[in-house]
């Protein structure tokens, strides 16, 4: 049955989830949704309907959130409630359904991109965990990782440096580039500790936009068929290291029965 | 980040809880008055929220689209807004604050709703712990008596509507407020509320409520402004 982080929302039946819970998680700019792009109609293609779903994106709170953070007038633990509340309504009226009707949910972040930000706003760590407590476990959860100095050409690049992408309300008075370092490593700081806390797979996000596609899709594909997954923090030679010793064992499994035969032809 | 208890501020909070149709309103006008007579730097919080965080919350309830989770989140991020930019200023420049209603009142109401209690209390464990908590304890007939007298009729979400306990609004408030009721008899030893019997007449409990107010005073005279 489905887990939680330790609360379990009213009349929420978990063994009604017959769905597959996958994040994708990673910092501003790595590629997320580019990925869930070309995820979902390959998902799709597969025959698995797919929900894809994001942040600040509830009928409830994403208007309010969206003009919150134009006016920067809310303290960090309003802001950090007021996102909980977008996603509380997220998860009860869009995500839990669909694990009901045994989709396959994709989504843009989860709780650790808000655990993170509320974390290095200084925010008590336990009182950000008890926050999204009532948090449903996935299945699993794919962190895109890169380093602070790949992801600026591709910012400035795509579509410039943003107010709070750059950490603005946190350090005001450093010019937006120094910001953004800042606030851009704080956070992949914080991401490290929760990937290692929370069971990430951490896929390294530099290669190109079909290299890191490959691998969700190794990752999903060993979601969907139950299949256990990887050791954590796989780099790419653990994983190749895996991938030989699966062949072996497939190998070794496809020979057994062939040795069988024989015995059994010699007797 | 402060939790509960840790907070030190020379402002004084004292706050009134209680089912509606407790009187705690009308206690809290009258000590209200007395203590702007008496000449301290006194402030009813006035629960003005910023606008947008005011306007998710109407929308909500006017929609109907708040569930227990949602309902609990939706006022947890009013309350912070009003901690964070009203409470905590006033009670660092030395105020006396004065709230009808606090966490209590969300502690009842959500985990009525079914929300888990210890999740609850953790959510609000940012707010400042009053000096005083007042509990306004009155039988639950006579808080219906009081309040279907006076009223045009009970909201939807203030009926407990949702909780689908009955399709009769005046019922469904009824059996609503009767197990917010028992909440509320647990946190009076949990938090170290104020017990108040609010079937006293009106001018005896605020005797009562000025002497427990004067004792926390008498430590913190420089609150006092100039008359």
């Amino acid at each position: 049955m489905r887990e939680t982080y330790g609360v379990v929302l009213p009349e929420l039946n978990r063994a009604e989830l017959t769905g597959k819970l996958i994040v994708i998680e990673g910092t501003d700019g790595v590629g997320r949704s580019t990925q869930i792009n070309l995820l979902k109609p390959w998902l799709e293609q597969l025959g698995r309907a797919v929900l894809d779903t994001g942040l600040s994106r509830s009928e409830l709170a994403g208007r309010g959130i969206k003009q919150a953070k134009e006016g920067h007038t809310l303290g960090p633990i309003t802001l950090s409630l007021f996102y909980a509340t977008d996603f509380a309504d997220r998860l009860e009226k869009a995500i839990i359904p669909a694990l009901r009707s045994g989709f396959v949910v994709l989504t843009d972040r989860y709780i650790y991109s808000l655990m993170a930000r509320a974390i290095i706003r200084g925010l008590d760590p336990g009182w950000v965990r008890n926050l999204y407590g009532f948090a449903l476990r996935p299945d699993a959860i794919f962190y895109l990782r890169i380093g602070v100095d790949d992801l600026i050409p591709r910012v400035v690049f795509s579509r410039g440096f943003d107010y709070w992408e750059s950490g603005m309300d946190l350090y005001p008075s450093e010019d937006m580039y120094e910001a953004f370092r800042k606030y851009q490593a704080a956070l992949l700081a914080q991401f490290d500790k929760l990937a290692e806390e929370d069971g990430f797979e951490v896929i390294d996000a530099t290669p190109d936009v079909h290299a890191v596609f490959r691998r969700l899709q190794d990752g999903i594909f060993r979601v969907l068929s139950g299949e256990p997954r990887a050791p954590l923090f796989a780099t790419e030679a653990h994983a190749a290291a895996g991938d030989k010793a699966k062949e072996k064992e497939s190998k070794a499994a496809a020979h057994a029965p062939a040795k069988e035969a024989e015995q059994e032809a010699s007797r | 980040m402060k939790r509960y208890g840790e907070h030190r501020f020379p402002g004084k909070l004292f706050v009134v809880e209680g089912i509606d149709g407790s009187g705690k309103s009308t206690q809290l006008m009258l000590l209200h008055q007395w203590l702007r007579a008496e000449g301290y730097g006194v402030v009813f919080s006035e629960w003005n929220s910023s606008p947008l965080v005011r306007d998710t919350t109407r929308r909500g309830k006017k929609k109907q689209m708040l569930i227990p989770s949602t309902f609990s989140l939706i006022h947890a991020t009013d309350f912070a807004d009003r901690m964070e930019h009203n409470i905590i200023p006033l009670l660092k420049a030395g105020a006396v604050v004065l709230c009808d209603r606090y966490i209590y009142t969300a502690f009842g109401r959500d985990v009525v709703r079914g929300m888990d209690p210890k999740w609850v209390r953790g959510l609000y464990n940012f707010a400042v712990k009053p000096t005083l908590a007042f509990y306004f304890r009155v039988p639950l007939e006579v808080a219906m008596k009081r309040i279907l007298s006076g009223r045009a009729g009970v909201k939807y979400y203030e009926a407990g509507m949702d909780l689908g306990l009955s399709e009769n609004s005046e019922e469904s408030f009824h059996l609503f407020q009767a197990r917010i009721l028992e909440e509320y008899e647990k946190m009076i030893p949990e938090f170290d509320l104020t017990v108040v019997d609010a079937t006293l007449p009106i001018e005896e409990q605020q005797e009562q409520m000025r002497q427990h107010v004067r004792a926390k005073l008498a430590q913190a005279k420089r609150l006092r402004v100039a008359p």
